[in-house]
C-alpha cells in the first residue's frame, strides 16, 4: 500500500501559523516537540513530520477505513536525515509504515509503504485515469491489465503527486 | 447559547478556512470539514483553537479526533460549555 503527502512551503506560510500557542502541542508528541525545538530549520521539521504523518495516515486510512484526526497516534521517527532527503517510520499502534521524505527549497514531499522493500518501488506517475471507491479511496485504473491498483494523490500550492508501487 | 447561535459562531471560526465558498454558505449540521469544505488537514488544528479560545473550553485528543464535520464539533462544544 501507499501513501504520500506534499507540502507547498509558500503555501503553508500563508496558511498556518505554526507558532500560535497550543499548535504543536495539539499536533506533534513530546519527542517530536523536543525534535523541532532542536532542530536549526523548525518550520522544515515541522512540515517535514506532518507530511510523515499525513502520508502514513493515508495507508492506515485505506487499511482501516477509519476516518480520524489523529495527529498525535501517527508516531514519527527520523533514522536517517541528510542533506535533502529523510527516511523514517510511522508507527499507529501496531502498525508500522515506512517513509521518505524528499526536501527542497520550494517543497516537502513524503511517500509511505507498508514494507520496507517497497520504499525503493515507489513510482511516480502522470496518468489521470483515477477511480473512487464509497470510501473516497483511489485507485488508478491499468488499462493494459484491466486492472486496478493502488494510488496515493496529494495536492497542496502549485504541486501535485500521484504514487505507485510499481514492481 | 442556543445551538443556532453556536452554529454562527462555528461559521465565523470556520470560514477563514474554507476553500468551497458554495458548501460553506449552503453549511448544515451534515456538513464535513474536509470533504465538502476542503478545510487543509493542517487547518484543522487551527478551527480546535480557535474552538477553544473562543468558547473558553478545552478540547482534549479524544474529542479532536472526531472533530471531522459540523455535527460533532457543535456537540463536543456543547458538552464542553454544559460543564463549565
Amino acid at each position: 500500500m501507499i501513501g504520500n503527502d506534499v507540502i507547498d512551503l509558500a503555501q503553508s506560510r500563508i496558511e498556518s501559523r505554526w507558532q500560535r500557542r497550543g499548535f504543536l502541542e495539539k499536533l506533534f508528541t513530546t519527542p517530536e516537540q523536543l525534535l523541532i525545538k532542536q532542530s536549526s530549520e523548525p518550520e522544515i521539521m515541522v512540515w517535514m513530520l506532518w507530511s510523515m504523518k499525513e502520508a502514513a495516515y493515508k495507508i492506515y486510512n485505506r487499511q482501516t477505513k477509519i476516518r480520524q484526526y489523529i495527529p498525535k497516534k501517527l508516531d514519527c521517527t527520523i533514522l536517517i536525515q541528510e542533506n535533502a532527503q529523510a527516511k523514517g517510520l510511522v508507527s499507529c499502534g501496531e502498525n508500522i509504515y515506512y517513509t521518505n521524505t524528499i526536501i527542497d527549497k520550494d517543497s516537502i514531499y513524503t511517500t509511505a509503504v507498508c514494507t520496507l522493500a517497497d520504499l525503493d518501488h515507489i513510482t511516480a506517475v502522470e496518468n489521470k485515469n483515477i477511480f473512487k471507491d464509497v470510501n473516497g479511496i483511489p485507485y488508478l485504473y491499468n488499462a493494459a491489465a484491466n486492472s486496478y491498483q493502488d494510488v496515493s494523490i496529494t495536492h497542496h500550492g502549485r504541486f501535485e503527486k500521484l504514487a505507485v508501487i510499481m514492481k | 447559547m442556543d445551538k443556532k447561535e453556536l452554529i454562527e459562531k462555528l461559521k465565523v471560526i470556520i470560514k477563514p478556512f474554507t476553500t468551497n465558498t458554495e458548501a460553506f454558505n449552503n453549511l448544515t449540521e451534515e456538513t464535513d470539514f474536509i470533504k465538502d469544505l476542503n478545510i487543509n488537514s493542517a487547518n484543522l488544528v487551527d478551527i480546535v483553537l480557535d474552538i477553544e479560545e473562543n468558547f473558553d473550553i478545552v478540547i482534549d485528543n479524544a474529542d479532536m479526533e472526531r472533530m471531522l464535520d459540523v455535527k460533532t464539533a457543535v456537540e463536543i462544544i456543547e458538552t464542553k460549555l454544559a460543564a463549565k
